[in-house]
């Protein structure tokens, strides 16, 4: 699927255009992001450390569940929101990116194993709820669940770094990211 | 200052990190992942005052829980974030946002350390539920970690964010 029409009228819309123009927009959706993205990875790691039997089995796996992920959920509703934003401002150059696919496909991963987790280990949750280790499955869920994430966050900081351009840049050539006056 | 930064951009150990190509976005990707474990244990001890969670547990407990994480995490931080400033110690030191979010750092740990040293005695007092005052004192604390983080990312846009404020 040729998905480059698409990316085009992205970048082409009038909010893209208006978010490369505005001084502060690019600065301000990008540190909503990063807070976000922070959020729902600090929570799920409670999650995913409590799937692995740490620090403790002491408290209830369903409460902390219910408790930590309404805000996972909030936060990654704002890191989506900011992160469709992001591309949209650079959508074409993104979409050629090694390191902004290698962030999406490692997200598709960590929903994958995330659904299969939710629709088949957890339902066996009550049984082993509190005060017993959990089962070798959680404990794989957790274990994928914080490597994926920190994946995510690499690869994610690695797009800022390539800029875009997925070739090694000449030490005598300048390139000059600013925008035209 | 800006004479120091330009001063220490210049030395041997400032350079070898500058001309590590790899090491800035490793350095950013561990400080990253770490003020997600700094601000989530906050965020569980103030969501605890409001009552949100753990609500069974008692505060001094939460904190416990959760403060070897956020001095380690916050630890881990300050070496990282030494590291990458003497890489690129003039666009820190003219960052206007470098020294509001050092200024928030130095609070927010500064209320850490005398959260810490009170908690014990003051939350068996009042566990069940807490005043209004230790509600403001919880959302402010979340607020002041969040700009902490906002401060952080806008040191890369410091023109943009402070315009005419910009230290250089």
């Amino acid at each position: 699927m040729d998905l480059t029409p698409l990316v085009e009228a992205a970048q082409n819309s009038a909010l893209s255009e208006w978010m490369r123009m505005s001084l502060k927009a690019v600065a301000i959706i990008n540190a909503l992001h990063i807070m976000s993205i922070v959020t729902v990875f600090g929570t799920i790691l409670i999650v995913d450390l409590r799937l692995l039997g740490y620090p403790n089995v002491k408290r209830s796996y369903l409460r902390m569940h219910h408790e930590l992920l309404r805000w996972t959920w909030g936060a990654f509703g704002i890191a989506a929101v900011t992160g469709v934003l992001l591309f949209m401002v650079n959508a074409v150059t993104y979409h050629r990116n090694t390191a902004f696919w290698l962030k999406m496909a490692t997200m598709v991963l960590a929903g994958i194993n995330m659904m299969v987790f939710e629709l088949m280990t957890a339902k066996t949750a009550p049984s082993w709820d509190k005060g017993v280790p959990p089962p070798n499955a959680a404990r794989v869920a957790g274990a994928l669940s914080i490597v994926l994430w920190i994946a995510v966050i690499v690869f994610g900081r690695w797009i800022g770094f390539t800029k875009g351009y997925d070739f090694a840049i000449p030490e005598d050539v300048q390139f000059d990211f600013s925008l035209p006056q | 200052m800006f004479e120091f930064a330009e001063w220490l951009g210049s030395t041997p150990l400032s350079v070898a990190i500058q001309s590590r190509l790899w090491l800035t976005p490793l350095l950013q990707t561990i400080h990253i992942t770490m003020i997600g474990i700094v601000f989530v244990s906050m965020l569980n001890v103030a969501l605890r005052v409001l009552g949100k969670v753990r609500a069974d547990e008692p505060l001094a407990e939460v904190w416990h829980r959760f403060a070897p994480w956020f001095w380690c995490a916050l630890g881990v931080m300050a070496g990282t974030g030494l590291i990458l400033s003497i890489g690129e110690p003039v666009r820190q030191a003219t960052a206007l946002s470098f020294w509001i979010k050092m200024s928030l750092i130095a609070i927010g740990v500064a209320s850490a350390l005398y959260f810490g040293r009170t908690v014990s005695a003051a939350a068996t007092a009042a566990d069940a539920s807490y005043s209004g005052r230790a509600r403001v004192v919880a959302v402010a604390t979340i607020i002041l970690w969040l700009a902490i983080i906002f401060f952080g990312r806008s040191i890369a846009y410091d023109v943009e964010i402070w315009e005419s404020w910009h230290l250089a």
